[in-house]
């Protein structure tokens, strides 16, 4: 018993680590790409700055906009309200002793009225973040199981999840303006100035890359988000010191999917909030999902 | 010449960055270790400050149990009593141990399970078990990264220059560890 125990819990801390570096790496990559379409951008168009100072001011306010309200915009997208402590005792004694078992500060709680199992975490850090979870979580889920979805929220607060999605979120819809913007100016390029070969090279290297980078990014984005699901579960199963809680719960997501009670109230949901959920309100499992399968999950925590 | 003093000026950089992010470290964990065992300590006060209550919604239906009521009431007696947080957790786990069987018995009298007053201590009470239990887990991941820096290397030089010293986990009593017997 004693061993098992051990075994788990040197397995969970490795996940965790070996999360930490490939997200590092991830986030290492979008960098590059930034530094890369910005000196592109810069050798193509030589003195046109202006396109840039545009460039950097929207992408001030969107920034600004993004780290400060991203919390509030994503509460009221899904029409959530503040939690009731008389009349959700249970949910906010679970949080309480998930607090104490994490250290993070008490979140937040909201509540948002679907029928479905789920629920996110948002904010710009431990001390501003909420906690959200759907009429349907708290109907459907056993105590236990509410114990592993919001230990699973409570990671994402504990390990800046929130912050770093947020973030990388903003850095993505950056590198889309810039390229939107450099784009549209080709437009309005005067075609009789004396270009040297060399600008013509790179004008052409900035209109590929311009275009590939958002999508590339966003696939960055998109793994960025799966690996943090993983690393949210295997936290979950550290505060919780248990994984059947998450596993039941998950199943019970599971079994939702292939039967969908009201499959109308996804589309109730933005679909830039599916990286914030637990699992993803839209059903795409390939490339361009935010979540890992849920076998997959399963799979993992049941190894544990 | 100027290259090696540049590269001395570096390593003397480096090393006082080190010393004062180990020094850190070590400090942000000890404060860690601290803050939860208050956090142990706030949630087995709450537990002795229900207890009166609790004493006074059971007394009038268990009029035949005296035994297991002054067990509880001894119990919370030493908890308030105790000093040290060892003492004071295995002190609390005496208590919790009494206020099951309380729980236990109380299945017998379905007058008082129909009581609002006790059944919302019952809760109260059962949810600060759960606080308890998360409190020493934090405990125990709090000693856990201390003890990884302690022994790790260059945490583990920097600790014999700070006179660190490694710390314990709270450890359950075997005793303990067995889930307490109600007899009828």
């Amino acid at each position: 018993m004693a061993i098992q125990k051990n075994q788990a819990r040197v397995s969970f801390y490795d996940q965790i680590a070996r999360n930490k570096r490939k997200s590092f790496f991830l986030i290492a990559i979008i960098i590059i790409v930034i530094v890369a379409l910005a000196y592109v951008i810069g050798r193509a168009y030589g003195d046109v700055f202006s396109f840039l100072i545009i460039g950097i001011i929207i992408s001030l306010i969107y920034v600004t906009i993004g780290y400060y309200a991203s919390d509030k915009l994503a509460l009221a997208s899904v029409n959530a309200r503040e939690a009731d402590r008389q009349k959700y005792r249970q949910y906010y004694a679970v949080v309480e002793g998930l607090t104490i078992a994490s250290g993070v500060p008490m979140p937040k709680l909201y509540v948002m009225q679907n029928s479905q199992i789920n629920a996110f975490a948002s904010g710009r850090n431990p001390k501003t973040s909420v906690v959200c979870v759907t009429t349907g979580a708290l109907e459907k889920l056993s105590k236990q199981e509410l114990e592993g979805v919001l230990g699973h929220e409570l990671s994402h607060i504990a390990n800046y999840d929130i912050r770093f999605m947020t973030l990388t979120a903003v850095l993505v819809g950056m590198i889309a303006i810039i390229s939107e913007i450099f784009l549209r100016s080709l437009w309005f390029r005067s075609s009789d100035r004396d270009d040297s070969k060399g600008a013509a090279i790179f004008m052409i290297i900035g209109v590929v890359l311009a275009i590939l980078a958002p999508i590339f990014v966003q696939l960055v984005q998109l793994a960025i988000s799966r690996k943090r699901e993983y690393m949210a579960d295997a936290s979950s199963v550290k505060f919780t010191r248990s994984p059947t809680g998450l596993v039941g719960a998950l199943k019970k997501i599971q079994n939702e999917n292939i039967n969908p009670i009201k499959p109308e109230e996804s589309k109730k949901i933005s679909k830039t909030m599916a990286p914030l959920f637990i699992s993803n309100p839209f059903k795409n499992s390939d490339i361009t999902s935010t979540h890992p399968s849920l076998q997959k999950r399963i799979d993992i925590l049941e190894r544990m | 010449m100027a290259i090696l003093l540049w590269i001395i000026l570096i390593v003397i950089a480096l090393i006082i960055i080190a010393f004062i992010s180990y020094f850190n470290r070590f400090a942000i964990l000890e404060n860690r270790i601290e803050n939860s065992s208050s956090q142990i300590d706030v949630q087995l006060k709450k537990r002795a400050d229900l207890v009166p209550n609790l004493v006074e919604a059971v007394k009038g239906y268990m009029k035949h149990e005296r035994a297991v009521i002054t067990e509880v009431t001894n119990a919370r007696k030493v908890l308030v009593g105790a000093k040290d947080l060892g003492k004071k957790i295995r002190a609390g786990d005496a208590l919790q141990g009494a206020l099951s069987k309380v729980f236990a018995i109380a299945e017998n009298y379905p007058n008082l399970k129909a009581n609002e007053n006790f059944l919302q201590l019952q809760n109260e009470l059962s949810s600060i078990e759960d606080k308890v239990a998360y409190a020493r887990q934090y405990y125990n991941d709090s000693v856990l990264d201390y003890d990884n820096l302690f022994s790790t290397f260059p945490g583990n030089m920097f600790a014999g220059l700070f006179g660190k010293k490694q710390k314990d986990y709270l450890k359950i009593e075997e005793a303990e560890r067995r889930v307490p017997k109600v007899s009828f």
